[in-house]
């Protein structure tokens, strides 16, 4: 096993699978990945749909604890060496370390400054300095300017767009490690989704990022190191793994290459 | 290439006989409704309305109810209202919340419960007066009290008020159970933070229809809270609640039909403005935190 790449500038870690697979009840949707997740780099897990990446995703935040028989096997190492999938985990703590951003955007129903008050309360955060992170992190997402008037407005009233940076920037305000993005682009129209992509492609080198997506040409534009996942003997798995150019360049793996190149999947 | 249906073409045509007689049916259908709604109104304002005054809402209740005025019966139509909301409100919002986040849907623990809740909701209310009489009343020595017309209406509406909260927590949208636990944030906080707020025009519309139909009622009352008309000064005291007195009045008391018509035409507006608040509230609401 190949130790986990570090980064000395910043304090994210990255990730180290081994035979990692989910299953649900009788179906299997992930077997035996393996995969380096490096520190502050931008992963990207690419493949057709419903070969299982979004819940390779939520096995590495615990959200499949969520859903009933579901079950997770294998080893998640974190950058500090902790096992991810120990059942006495504070998964809590856990998913402030490890965010997430969905497909559709899900604000809450509430005011803009409610979406960052809650979580930041919860995480124990002073009452006091609730604005002034949340004024950060919505800064860091572009869209200060747009909201800094109606902070107490209802946080719906925005673009889907808006939403969804809304949303970046609520996991940003943990101030978590990795954020995981689960297509975060494809609710979105061109110009939102540019928006957002270029808003992900900031967080290089500060947080660790894994986005799963379904557009190939935004994920070799971002990406530091990519997955294609494939089924394999009914099950979702990673035939193909490493640098983007290398990966795109020529994958080893026939059904993996002419993916890539647009010819299947 | 022939096509499969007659050739046909985008003139403007008569309308088809069909839609002509479906719009006169449905009209003819509102105006029969806006006629019932219409009759019961002018009835009770053209008898009620010349025996109303500041002394009829205020005065002691003479002579049976003849004259004199509804005083007494208010507050206690009131308190009762106020305690049956405080019993039922807890029990209502906490049963809701376990079926429709705690349990795992469809399991044979939630079926049972929603099984309860619905068989609950189909007694006749005078056999919740009956049971509140023996239960209340006589077991726990509450005897004819106010206390106890207000734990019966309790009991009454719980089930309304659970089904309306359920269907309101349900038709929240899915993803924001995992929005939440995505932040790391405990079940108590999604609950008492997100959801809850979020269902909240919901659950009012379920209090108010709980309040409709507190303030409607007369056979779970009689047999509890009494018919005393005295000013109530204690929830043990027993008290008369505005249906009851309008049952009296109409049913036993020679004379009585200009105060009933009088005391209908005040629960009416009571209903009315509960309503109305109720609507209010969840527009402003709504306004605040939903899209406009």
């Amino acid at each position: 096993m190949n130790p986990t790449p570090t980064c000395s500038s910043c304090a994210c870690g990255g990730l180290t699978l081994s035979g990692v697979s989910v299953r649900y009840r009788n179906f299997t949707a992930v077997h035996d990945v393996h995969l380096t997740i490096p520190d502050c780099g931008i992963t990207a897990l690419v493949g057709p749909s419903g070969c299982g990446k979004s819940s390779l995703l939520n096995a590495i935040n615990r959200l499949t604890d969520l859903i009933p028989g579901c079950r997770v096997e294998g080893s998640i190492l974190d950058g500090a060496g902790t096992e991810l999938t120990d059942p006495g985990l504070d998964v809590l703590a856990l998913r402030r370390r490890i965010g997430m951003v969905f497909q559709k955007p899900n604000p809450f129903p509430h005011s803009i400054r409610r979406n960052f008050e809650i979580p930041l309360r919860e995480h124990g955060l002073a009452r006091a300095r609730v604005d002034e992170v949340m004024e950060k992190n919505l800064r860091e997402v572009g869209l200060w300017d747009e909201v800094s008037s109606r902070l107490d407005e209802s946080a719906l009233k925005l673009s889907g767009g808006q939403q969804q940076r809304l949303c970046i920037a609520r996991a940003l305000a943990l101030d978590p490690e990795v954020i995981l993005f689960d297509e975060p682009c494809s609710a979105l129209d061109p110009i939102a989704s540019a928006v957002v992509e270029e808003h992900i492609d900031a967080l290089r080198g500060r947080v660790t990022v894994v986005i799963v997506t379904h557009n190939l040409a935004q994920a070799r534009r971002i990406a530091d190191r990519v997955g294609v996942f494939w089924i394999r003997g009914g099950a979702g798995t990673i035939v193909e793994e490493g640098e983007v150019e290398a990966v795109f360049g020529g994958a080893g793996d026939e059904e993996a290459r002419r993916y890539l190149a647009g010819g299947a999947g | 290439m022939a096509s499969l249906f007659p050739a046909s073409s985008t003139r403007p045509r008569p309308r088809r006989p069909g839609d002509i007689l479906l719009g006169l049916a449905g009209g003819l259908a509102c105006v029969v409704t806006l006629l019932a709604l219409g009759w019961v109104l002018w009835d009770l304002v053209r008898l009620g309305l010349p025996h109303l005054s500041v002394g009829f809402l205020t005065g002691e209740v003479v002579d049976s109810g003849r004259s004199g005025g509804i005083g007494p019966v208010l507050v206690s139509t009131l308190m009762i209202l106020v305690f049956a909301l405080a019993f039922v409100i807890p029990p209502g919002l906490g049963c809701a919340i376990w079926l429709s986040e705690m349990v795992r849907q469809g399991s044979g623990a939630a079926r049972f419960v929603t099984g309860a809740v619905d068989l609950l909701a189909s007694v006749p209310s005078i056999v919740f007066g009956l049971f509140g009489m023996s239960f209340f009343c006589q077991t726990l020595g509450l005897g004819f009290s106010i206390l106890s017309g207000g734990l019966t209406l309790a009991c009454m509406i719980l089930p309304l008020l659970v089904r309306t909260t359920l269907s309101a927590l349900q038709s929240l949208p899915a993803d924001l159970r995992p929005a939440a636990a995505a932040l790391g944030l405990a079940g108590a906080t999604t609950i008492g933070k997100i959801l809850l707020p979020a269902a909240l025009p919901g659950i009012l519309v379920g209090i108010t229809l709980g309040v409709g139909r507190a303030l409607a009622e007369t056979a779970a009352l009689i047999f509890t809270s009494g018919y005393a008309t005295r000013w109530p000064v204690s929830p043990a005291d027993s008290g008369r609640a505005l249906s009851v007195h309008l049952y009296d009045l109409a049913m036993n008391i020679p004379n009585g039909g200009a105060a009933a018509s009088a005391s209908a035409l005040v629960l009416l507006v009571l209903i009315a403005l509960i309503n109305a608040t109720a609507a209010f509230l969840a527009a402003r609401w709504h306004r605040h935190h939903l899209a406009s």
